[in-house]
């Protein structure tokens, strides 16, 4: 069966090749075939250069790991969306509806997001006569993980389309990007469109009609829209929000970055086969827990909620563990050489803690850390690589 | 005796198939040839045509910059054909052997004599005698300079590639020689390092009776002269170092003993399974008659000098001038169903991502690429694994912007063409290649004194 199917895939593409070949019907179409074609196969190139034997791994491999290490938060955030939306709109909270709820809700976003942004990256591909590459498969997928369920849809195209252009082929496509194609396109709907991208409401997507607007804050951005309270532990406490739920995830909030549990399944899956930096990882979780550590001990008063609270509600809550996960730790756009990972990492931690703390206008501050330590990363590698050479004994 | 551990690198040892230590006499041989092309930097200027009668020793061709190193034919016979590649470069003088073979004969040395010998008698008696070649000079690996005083020559006893022939094996019975050779360098420089390769077989340490001064421990390429001396230099004078293979020092000797320019060879034969062996055999020999009729994968890719530095050809490829190993790999025929949602069990890699690198069970290997190229994701697996401590994926960056400056500051000049780089890059960049191109060009400046 398997193999019958094996077969017959490779006759099919045997008999269509000469339409994409030179000067065939379809020879424009050449990086759409090939990039179709070697999702079924490795194409079989023998080397002509040495060394005669080359690894295993390829660029395919490589980002599918990053997408095996995303299905944790996916599927739970399908689930979390799923059930947030019934519970709002007091629909039957068993698993079967719960799924399709979620799925009805995530799906669009996701199969939208992977649409718009392979047109772009198709068009570039034909216009500049290079293969398609495997990096959109993850940001195709980052992206619309991040947004509120309640995302039109319109604006999710837009998104991406802004993040695939503006954040990567301007730049000379993949590899040469000094953004995070998918917070790029995030931001751009941040500040594009505030409506849809922040408040309480957007969080929790109710088909129910009769429900105008469900408000379900965000552990983040409640603490700003409340008043008065004693201390923020105790007040997150009220609303139901205790350490173990924000790390668990299940609670209003994007499509797929809630879970603190899930993000760190994916983490081991990343540091263990070796795709991801645990140097970032480490650093930023340091980062985080060391500077609201700090900010804790020197503020007395309450500035801010956040400023005076256990380091781990910064580590649970909101976006961190997904950004500082699977964002920061995109090799383009963070710096290559090992100390510098850890300073990258460090800072990304200590400014999403700052941010949260000190500019109350933006309650999620991850993204905003990740994209302005993106914009140093190459002057962290510059500054790396000059001590490097120097340690070298001369050799020209 | 330093010991010195290379971290960096990979272990060969995971490749399915390495040779026993068995040696088999296949020097019955119809044919030989050198190859030319097989020497980097020379520009060879023939001194015999097709249908001449060469004996064992006679000058087949010298290099046009410095015309007093001369490459001896490794056969008496008559030239059957001179091949020629791209632009009329010479790839393969082959001689067809007489059944009873004469010899040019040279002057004959005792150790005493060497050591009262002129140094610069020697080195004229050594490029006469076809044996300077043998001789290298880092960083480039281009033949030694006659006219410099090196500070130090490298002898290299094993390698850190199973699939090169063992010190142990070459030096049975030919110890002697290797004694007189090291003389002979003892007059060529004020110091001769001796790194030998521990590959931790008890065996060898019996069989090797040599006080090495430097015990090497690591994976692939540890065992390289240039990452032996990375590790080891004090100061920029040493970078200039030359170096000689082990096996060559043998040559050496039994030259200067024999006054008979030497061509039995011993030869790493792999074809990927358990009928690997050493394989006694003549100098320039070509690979099918280092394998003897064994029956060959299809397709198959014929290597000489290990597959991770050497070239390419047929079963009809003659052995270079330094290669000492020749070995049989598939090439690949049909795309991999699924390739990169398989867990992979059965492929090569360095990358955790293939569940082979879990377990140590020897994998055969095959010339695919495994992919298609990429553009460079920054991923940092290359500089993981450099063993001269270069970040490949920068100085690749710094010559593609034609920064020579830049990448010569990375280390380009320490890189020692091991081709590690390559062999990791999930985007198949020929970084390796890429290198290598960048130094030649380098050399060549410096050479027009540009």
């Amino acid at each position: 069966m398997f193999k019958q199917l094996e077969n017959g895939l490779r006759r099919a593409f045997e008999k269509n090749r000469r339409h994409f070949a030179e000067n065939g019907r379809l020879e424009k179409f050449k990086p759409l075939f090939e990039a179709v074609e070697t999702i079924f196969f490795i194409p079989a190139i023998p080397v002509q250069k040495a060394p005669f034997v080359r690894d295993g791994i390829d660029l395919k491999r490589f980002m599918s790991i990053v997408l095996l290490a995303l299905m944790p938060p996916l599927f739970f955030g399908i689930y979390n969306t799923g059930y947030q939306s019934l519970a709002a709109s007091g629909g039957e909270l068993r698993f079967l509806n719960i799924l399709t709820s979620g799925l009805i809700t995530v799906m669009p976003l996701i199969v939208v997001s992977y649409v718009a942004g392979f047109f772009w990256e198709m068009l570039f591909s034909v216009i500049r006569k290079h293969p398609i590459s495997e990096g959109f498969l993850v940001t195709g997928l980052l992206f619309p993980m991040t947004l509120p369920p309640t995302m039109p849809l319109w604006q999710a195209a837009v998104g991406i389309s802004f993040g695939v252009i503006i954040g990567k082929e301007v730049f000379g496509g993949t590899g040469r990007n000094i953004f995070n194609p998918a917070l790029t396109a995030r931001a751009f709907v941040f500040f594009a469109y505030p409506a849809q991208m922040s408040g309480d409401a957007v969080w929790v997507a109710a088909r129910d009609t009769t429900v105008a607007a469900v408000s379900g804050a965000t552990p983040l951005a409640m603490t700003i829209l409340t008043g008065s309270f004693q201390t923020l532990e105790a007040m997150l406490h009220d609303a139901g929000f205790t350490l173990t739920r924000l790390f668990i995830g299940n609670y209003p909030g994007s499509v797929g970055a809630t879970s603190a549990i899930c993000c760190l399944i994916g983490a081991v899956i990343l540091i263990v086969t070796g795709v991801a930096s645990y140097r970032i990882m480490i650093g930023g979780v340091v980062g985080l827990l060391a500077t609201s550590f700090l900010i804790g001990i020197f503020s007395t008063a309450s500035l801010n909620p956040w400023a005076n609270v256990n380091p781990f509600y910064h580590l649970a809550a909101g976006g961190f563990m997904f950004g500082i996960v699977y964002m920061a730790t995109d090799p383009v756009s963070a710096p290559g050489t090992t100390v510098s990972k850890w300073i990258y990492g460090f800072l990304i931690g200590m400014l999403t803690v700052l941010i949260r703390v000190f500019n109350p206008a933006f309650p999620e501050g991850v993204m905003m850390a990740i994209l302005f330590m993106n914009l140093f990363a190459p002057l962290f590698d510059f500054v790396e690589i000059r001590l490097h050479m120097a340690k070298r004994i001369p050799n020209v | 005796m330093k010991t010195v551990k290379v971290k960096k690198g990979w272990s060969c040892e995971k490749i399915a198939g390495k040779p026993s230590s068995e040696v088999v006499d296949r020097s019955a041989v119809s044919r030989v040839a050198a190859v030319p092309v097989a020497i980097p930097f020379i520009k060879p200027r023939l001194l015999v045509a097709e249908g001449d009668r060469v004996k064992i020793g006679t000058a087949l061709f010298e290099d046009k910059k410095n015309p007093d190193i001369k490459f001896l034919s490794p056969g008496a016979g008559k030239i059957e054909k001179i091949t020629y590649g791209p632009r009329r470069v010479i790839e393969e003088i082959i001689i067809l052997l007489d059944a009873d073979e004469a010899k040019e004969s040279f002057k004959t040395f005792q150790a005493s004599e060497i050591a009262a010998l002129d140094r610069q008698d020697l080195i004229a008696h050594l490029m006469a005698g076809g044996m300077w070649g043998f001789i290298r000079q880092l960083p480039f690996r281009a033949i030694a300079d006659p006219k410099a005083t090196p500070n130090a020559v490298w002898i290299t006893l094993g390698s850190a590639d199973p699939f090169q022939p063992a010190a142990g094996v070459y030096l049975k019975n030919n110890q002697s020689f290797f004694d007189l050779g090291l003389k002979a360098l003892e007059r060529l420089a004020n110091t001769v390092n001796i790194s030998w390769f521990d590959t931790g077989s008890k065996q060898e340490k019996h069989d090797i009776d040599i006080t090495p001064t430097h015990r090497i421990r690591g994976g692939f390429p540890a065992s390289d002269a240039g990452v032996v001396l990375f590790h080891t230099k004090k100061s920029p004078d040493e970078n200039q170092d030359w170096y000689m293979d082990g096996q060559d020092v043998v040559v050496l000797g039994k030259f200067l003993q024999t006054g008979a320019y030497p061509t039995d060879r011993i030869v790493a034969f792999s074809d990927g399974t358990s009928d690997g062996c050493h394989v006694k055999t003549r100098m320039g020999a070509r690979f099918k008659d280092v394998a003897a009729g064994k029956a060959s994968p299809d397709p198959a890719r014929w290597v000489a000098g290990g597959l991770f530095s050497g070239y390419s050809g047929t079963a009809d490829t003659f052995l270079g001038f330094y290669e000492t190993s020749v070995m049989v790999v598939k090439d690949p025929h049909q795309g991999e169903f699924f390739g990169f949602v398989r867990p992979g069990f059965s492929k090569l890699s360095n990358s955790r991502t293939i569940m082979s690198t879990f377990f140590s069970k020897p994998l055969p290997a095959d010339t695919g690429l495994h992919g298609e190229e990429r553009p460079c994701v920054n991923c940092g697996y290359c500089a993981a694994v450099c063993p001269v401590n270069i970040m490949p994926q920068y100085t690749y960056k710094s010559l593609y912007a034609d920064e020579i400056e830049d990448a010569l500051k990375h280390g380009l000049l320490d890189c020692v063409e091991c081709g590690l780089c390559s062999f990791v890059c999930p985007s198949k960049i020929d970084l390796t290649d890429f290198l290598i191109a960048a130094r030649r060009r380098y050399h060549k400046e410096l050479q027009q004194g540009v």
